[in-house]
């Protein structure tokens, strides 16, 4: 992984990486700039990098389905969509991410910033 | 779904009420003011008279200075931007909203003002001391926030006002999360201006709020347009209510603010009893487990029924996902809009979680909030 690279005019504390052979911009909190830019390898990369030592099919299960939601539905799933799409309740689903279900499984997953109340 | 996020709007709104303002609006609906028919009229008599019940309601005297505005946020902006001159300087404190805050830091931007900010101490409280220790020679108004939204503390109204009256400083409270929980007497208290919201615990609906003034308070508007009155005039009137109030105003939200406050003139104080007591039992039980941390709850007596807590190892964001995923509990989570509130509790960066109560919250829904939380952090 190579050093971040600040650019010039674009918002405070973005940065750009190269990760697993792609350049990958992100925005202050770590999420991707672009859903699009997300692969499977970049995953496990970030993943490790979070503390996740061993990647299980349950992370797995988690990231395909937030990505593919989000890909049909052009949004997050809801509290309750993500417990009953993936069948895992949150607290568990927390468990599985060391940083947790926003910086976690959400940003890991490549979807943008909630942006809430923060 | 368990709502506990009145703090932020409550829910459910009693539809009686929305049900009586609508057809009030249906019958009535014309522009108030904007005309001399009778429906026009009728409409204009209508507002005055809720303009009335507000003043009678908070305790003022002079029911054409109750201006209504869209929320809270938009009343403390007039006010403000309306009462500071270039070199003034505002006393206010670290509990404030981002809607108090806010507008201090542009203004401040702009070089306009200066202003200082009183802290709280460990319970939540601001001591009137420090506000009088703050006023300056310059300082041109006192903003205060009447509870804290964070916190729920509230705050020593009668004792900060008599500090200002004594340095001849107004003194205008922001009453977004106290106005329709307890009782509110500004005249008595010697408040010059109050800020209410219609859409939190005066159960109206959102998109309605206002202002109450003392006589010896006189906003410059910042806002000018059709009003009604004085048309030929190239200015915007000097007069009230409409000094304040540019453009057709919300008869809607105003009918609905009427017919809940009618709603929770006759239950509010029966209402505080219930709700505190159901704060202490989730006071009390969330107390326990062992993960988790309280802020400001140990005196209970200037309190709305607000709690907030963090618990270890989670964010706040998590929490409140889980509670809402897994038990169908709304609590809110982050800052509040209040930072500094935040900053000093030490809960910044990850922000904490906020249980409202309301005056339908059951004791099965504390029962069931305090379970759900020892399932998080027991």
């Amino acid at each position: 992984m190579s050093a971040h690279t600040p650019e010039e005019g674009k918002p405070q504390g973005r940065r750009v990486r190269m990760i697993a052979g792609r350049e990958v911009a992100f925005d202050d909190e770590g999420f991707f700039d672009d859903f699009e830019n997300w692969s499977e390898a970049i995953f496990e990369a970030l993943a490790h990098e979070s503390g996740i030592a061993v990647i299980t099919d349950r992370h797995w299960q988690v990231v395909r389905f937030l990505r593919e939601f989000y890909a049909y539905n052009g949004r997050a799933p809801l509290n309750n969509q993500l417990r009953q799409g993936t069948g895992i309740r949150l607290l568990e689903l927390e468990g599985l991410f060391p940083e947790g279900l926003k910086q976690g499984a959400r940003r890991l997953a490549g979807l943008p910033n909630p942006k809430t109340c923060n | 779904m368990i709502y506990l996020d009145n703090a932020a709007t409550s829910f459910p709104k009693p539809a009686e009420c929305l049900q009586r303002a609508l057809d009030r609006y249906l019958q009535i609906g014309a522009s108030p003011g904007r005309g001399g028919y009778d429906r026009a009229v009728e409409a204009e008599s209508t507002v005055s008279a809720v303009r009335k019940k507000l003043c009678r309601f908070f305790g003022a005297d002079e029911a054409h200075r109750v201006c209504f505005t869209y929320n809270a946020t938009d009343a403390l902006n007039l006010l403000i931007q309306g009462l500071v001159q270039p070199g003034d300087h505002v006393v206010s404190s670290r509990l404030e909203h981002n809607s108090v805050l806010r507008p201090l830091h542009h203004l401040q931007k702009q070089g306009r003002i200066s202003f200082d900010l009183v802290p709280f101490d460990s319970d939540g409280f601001i001591d009137p001391a420090q506000v009088g220790a703050a006023i300056k020679p310059t300082t041109r108004l006192v903003v205060l926030t009447h509870a804290s939204n964070v916190l729920g503390t509230v705050q020593p109204v009668q004792e900060i006002a008599a500090v200002c009256r004594a340095r001849g400083v107004p003194l205008v409270l922001d009453a977004s999360q106290s106005a329709g929980v307890v009782p509110i007497r500004v005249n008595e208290w010697g408040v010059q201006g109050l800020v209410f919201t219609g859409h939190k615990s005066l159960l109206g609906p959102t998109g309605i709020g206002g202002l109450v003034l003392a006589p010896e308070l006189d906003p410059e508007p910042s806002r000018f347009g059709g009003t009604g009155v004085d048309s030929r005039s190239p200015y915007h009137t000097m007069e009230y209510p409409y000094r304040l109030e540019a453009g057709t105003i919300n008869l809607l939200g105003i009918l609905g603010l009427e017919a809940s406050l009618d709603y929770v003139d006759q239950s509010y104080a029966a209402s505080y009893a219930r709700e505190m007591s159901l704060l202490r039992k989730l006071r009390d039980g969330l107390g326990a487990l062992p993960r988790l941390r309280l802020y400001c709850v140990n005196l209970l007596d200037h309190h709305l029924p607000v709690l907030t807590c963090t618990v270890e190892h989670h964010t706040s964001e998590d929490v409140g996902a889980i509670l809402d995923g897994d038990f169908g509990i709304a609590v809110r989570a982050g800052l509040h809009c209040a930072p500094l509130v935040h900053q000093d509790l030490g809960t910044l960066e990850n922000g904490a979680v906020r249980f409202s109560l309301g005056p339908f919250t059951t004791e099965a829904e504390i029962d069931a909030a305090v379970n759900a939380m020892a399932a998080i952090a027991g």
